[in-house]
């Protein structure tokens, strides 16, 4: 078991190596064929550590350095099955997304294929590393290859701007991660997460530790498009290659919260035990304000894509909301909605990339009716719809239900409401485009083109009669997992042990530093199909359906019955729609101001 | 926004991100005031247990080296996306870029610049070589190395030989020294799982401290990255150069 | 204070009067140049502090291999433009 766990990043990195090397002397077929086959190994490794660590976590040292009277001189991967689980889950969507472009592309070189599995070998050692500094690196090496790869299509501006606000936003974010980490380098003198919660344990609360988890977090919550850092993240997925964007939208949001999930319950968890409560409050503000501003903006747009870029942003926020109820619970919850709700919104992006490669773009109203004869693919984007609501019994459904049970009973029943009215809307958004682009319903478009058009990426322009089965299979294949997840045995009682693992930062320290083997015991989830949450369920998925038609009615409303609530609706998207001006220089002054107001929240919530 | 307002914002927020990071840095230890066991321990042993007598060395390529594997590999992804951007465009293969001032020549180069350019292209590549095979012994190392080694081949350029410049650096070959200096980082560590205990152990004997061939992989890891460094700008500047000096390279020939 | 400490600090003064410079300089093929020399002192502080490893990286990539890259590309965005 332990040799596996450096190779799931040592073979990926050494394939893109040889694959780059050998570029011009293989052909493309063994190009696409090795690649495929590697990304498929890594995953198959992954299972397999996940098997191995939900028995308890494995520990693993690089360079033979193992630590020294409790005291970590080299760096280690600690895999515990919530971290092996997501890197299984980007070798799936990893493996997929290669499968997928086998077609996509006119003109796909080796590079594609080499900066996918240097992505995948970042995600893996993301989730997997014991090291903050280590974490740093991998989150960097992921970040590179998703620059290069969402500016794929140079031919357009759209992209090309898309990329840079995602680079600058982005390696500002690892500014704000590096010198935090510095800061607490200078305190505990160690870059072992382990370690450095020792140290901070025992200290006191300072100046030094509320700057630093500020600035952490600021890093993360870039990466994870929590507002007001999200601005970036719409521009970009909305123009990335679509490929590239099941990735993106499926895996790589979540990273930012998963790496601040650990580094939080592994490093801050032992100082902070007393301000859970502040903490909570905090968390669950941001990641309600993130999803509510996801769902509203991502209900607003036409241009497909860029609504699925918003729908991410929503989830963002509700993982986050999960992560904020601060206990094992919430992040079991989190997990299985990060889970499910990747592998939809993974799907519903593969289904624009075949919309794209039939029809030549993703423009909700030039699409109008224009798909009427592709039944397949409107099915699985209209079920792609439905699940991404919380259709009962889909995973996401299960991951929400799970949220919404722990949240009750910590006392806040507001969270049932917020899941539910952001399902309804980003939900809602993927019905509604269904009806106008797979049935023809709703108003024919009095005008197309417009300011949209010129962000709309085109990879294909041509219309083609057939799609591929190597574009259809995957996201059938990935909407089937998303919705048979809660049914997988021991899958929801798994993650319940799994959490309560992660969130217990002893163990964890005693584990990394002493080697002593901390079993993970048996547990059990909350219970998912009670009443309550089936209502809640079936409110969001009625809710999602009846906003989808009232857009798509043919015939007006009476306008004294809705013209107030809607001159107001009308009013607040335009000023989202105003804030969202694709000005990275607006981006920026946003991002120091979210830095500054962050950095004071958390003054006042811990000291 | 308006520009007012983005400022305005940005200001404000400057200011309160200023205000904390000056009081959150209050916090840290005094300047050269180190207590940590972590540094001490290091200090302390890490000559006699890697026989590398810089110890920033033995750090990164020893008790961290699995750190610069990543950061080789940010290079590494840093330049395939280079070459993803800047790869030739459709409608350039159809139409090049033409002189837009026919009537232009390029500037006569000197003669001073060109001798001392050229001049210093074997010095400057020993240099390189230089650095990276003592980065065990003394600062500097694969990386620093590595970039050294990157500027002879512009040393020429700047001296107006870029024909000559892209007959010395082949793009194939330069691929292979990249991908050999890449993919031998991760081979190194490999052969540390095999002979050794784990992923980057030391497989190889040591030597005395103070000889050239010491340090076990340390050096060899170097050598890696030395590779896989210089590769990588070379080809980079290559990127750049064939995007550029389309223009300066037609109204020569 | 003894003369080390002194050196260090007309360093970081002097590193800090650069970064402005580059941030005032608006002419971008200026600004390559004045990276540059930022990249330079940037080296030199670090050799003041004792880091000489570091220092040769940001010799390297401060002051050769970054404005480089500056040049290059405007080089390629004014030959697209003119």
């Amino acid at each position: 078991m332990d040799p596996l766990i450096p190779l799931t990043v040592a073979v990926p990195l050494l394939a893109a190596a040889l694959l780059a090397a050998f570029s011009p002397f293989v052909t493309r077929r063994v190009i696409e064929l090795s690649s495929i086959a590697v990304a498929a190994a890594v995953t198959a490794m992954c299972l397999l550590l996940l098997s191995g660590a939900s028995e308890a976590p494995l520990v693993y040292w690089f360079g033979g350095h193992m630590p020294r009277d409790g005291l970590a001189l080299g760096i280690a991967f600690v895999v515990d099955p919530l971290g092996a689980a997501l890197a299984a889950f980007a070798g799936v969507l990893v493996t997929a997304t290669l499968v997928y472009s086998w077609r996509y592309f006119d003109a796909v070189g080796v590079l594609f294929h080499s900066l996918l599995l240097i992505f995948l070998a970042g995600i893996i050692g993301l989730a997997i590393s014991g090291d903050l500094f280590n974490i740093f690196v991998f989150l960097e090496l992921l970040s590179v290859a998703a620059f290069a790869l969402t500016g794929y299509k140079i031919e357009e501006t759209g992209p090309l701007q898309g990329a840079l606000n995602f680079g600058v936003t982005n390696t500002v974010g690892a500014f704000f991660v590096l010198w935090g980490i510095a800061l607490l380098y200078g305190r505990t003198g160690a870059l072992n997460l382990a370690q450095m919660g020792e140290t901070l344990a025992g200290g006191p609360v300072d100046s030094l530790v509320v700057t630093a988890i500020a600035l952490l977090a600021t890093g993360f919550f870039i990466k994870a498009a929590i507002v007001p850092f999200h601005f970036w993240l719409a521009d970009t997925y909305a123009t990335a290659p679509l490929p590239v964007c099941i990735l993106l939208g499926g895996v790589v949001s979540e990273l930012g919260l998963f790496a601040f999930a650990r580094v939080y319950w592994t490093v801050f968890d032992g100082a902070l035990a007393s301000s859970h409560e502040e903490l909570r409050i905090l968390l669950l503000a941001a990641g309600a304000l993130t999803a509510v501003v996801g769902a509203v903006m991502s209900f607003a747009q036409r241009h497909l894509q860029r609504m699925l870029a918003f729908s991410v942003i929503a989830h963002a926020g509700l993982l986050l909301v999960g992560l904020g109820l601060m206990s094992p619970a919430g992040l079991a919850g989190a997990a299985v909605y990060l889970l499910a709700g990747g592998l939809v919104k993974a799907s519903l992006f593969m289904c624009l990339g075949i919309l794209q490669h039939r029809l030549g773009g993703v423009d909700e109203l030039r699409l109008h009716g224009r798909a009427r004869h592709m039944i397949f693919t409107g099915t699985l984007f209209l079920v792609g719809g439905l699940v991404l609501a919380g259709i009962p019994p889909a995973g996401t459904y299960a991951g929400k239900a799970l949220l919404e049970e722990e949240a009750n009973l910590l006392g806040l029943s507001w969270v049932t409401p917020l899941f539910v009215l952001v399902s309804c809307l980003t939900g809602g958004a993927v019905l509604r485009a269904a009806g106008k682009v797979f049935m023809g319903w709703g108003p024919p478009p009095g005008h197309s083109g417009g300011e949209e058009d010129a962000q709309v990426g085109q990879e294909t322009t041509v219309e083609r009669d057939r799609t591929p089965a190597v574009m259809f299979v995957p996201a059938l294949v990935l909407l089937t997992a998303a919705i048979i997840i809660p049914f997988v045995p021991g899958l929801l009682g798994g993650s319940e042990a799994a959490a309560v693992a992660f969130a217990d930062r002893p163990a964890y320290a005693g584990s990394v530093l002493l080697g002593t083997r901390h079993p993970i015991t048996e547990a059990r989830a909350h219970e998912w199909t009670v009443p309550t949450e089936l209502i809640a369920g079936a409110a969001s998925v009625i809710g999602a359906v009846a906003l989808a038609a009232f857009t798509l009615r043919r015939a007006p409303l009476p306008q004294k019955a809705l013209g107030k609530a809607r001159t107001g609706a009308e009013r607040v998207v335009g000023g989202l729609t105003k804030l969202h001006s694709r000005h990275i220089g607006d981006y920026t002054a946003w991002l120091t101001m979210g830095a500054a107001l962050l950095g004071g929240a958390l003054a006042a919530a811990l000291l | 926004m308006t520009s007012r307002g983005r400022r305005g914002l940005f200001l404000t927020g400057a200011a309160g991100l200023a205000l904390l990071l000056l009081w959150g840095t209050a916090g840290l230890p005094d300047f050269g005031d180190y207590q940590h066991l972590y540094g001490l321990t290091l200090n302390a042993e890490s000559v006699a247990a890697t026989r590398a007598t810089n110890a920033v060395a033995a750090v990164t390529f020893d008790y961290r080296g699995f750190d610069t594997l990543g950061e080789e590999f940010i290079l590494f992804a840093a330049v395939l996306g280079t070459a993803l951007l800047l790869r030739a465009q459709r409608e350039e293969e159809e139409e090049p870029p033409e002189d837009m001032a026919p009537d232009r020549r390029p500037p006569h180069d000197s003669d001073a610049v060109r001798e001392l350019c050229l001049g210093l292209v074997a010095p400057i590549f020993l240099f390189g070589v230089y650095i990276v095979v003592h980065g065990h012994l003394s600062p500097g190392g694969g990386f620093q190395g590595g970039v050294v080694l990157a500027t002879a081949p512009l040393l020429m350029y700047i001296g107006g030989e870029y024909r000559g410049l892209r007959t010395v650096t082949p793009e194939a070959p330069l691929e292979l020294v990249k991908g050999a200096g890449t993919g031998g980082y991760v081979l190194i560590g490999l052969s540390g799982l095999w002979f050794g205990t784990s992923f980057l152990d030391n497989a190889l004997p040591r030597g005395n401290a103070g000889d050239v061939i010491s340090s076990g992989t340390i050096l060899a890891l170097n050598l890696a990255v030395g590779m896989a460094v210089a590769g990588g700008l070379v080809l980079l500047l290559t990127e750049f150069l064939e995007q550029t000096l389309v223009l300066r390279s037609r109204s020569r020939k | 204070m003894d003369a080390t400490a002194i050196l260090q600090a007309f360093v970081l003064l002097l590193v800090a009067a650069t970064a402005t410079g580059v941030i005032l300089t608006r002419d971008p093929l200026a600004q390559a140049i004045t990276v540059s020399f930022f990249g330079l002192l940037l080296a030199i502080a670090f050799l003041a502090f004792q880091a000489p490893d570091v220092a040769l990286s940001a010799i390297a990539v401060g002051a050769v291999a970054l404005p480089l890259m500056i040049l290059l590309a405007l080089a390629k965005i004014r030959g697209g433009a003119e």
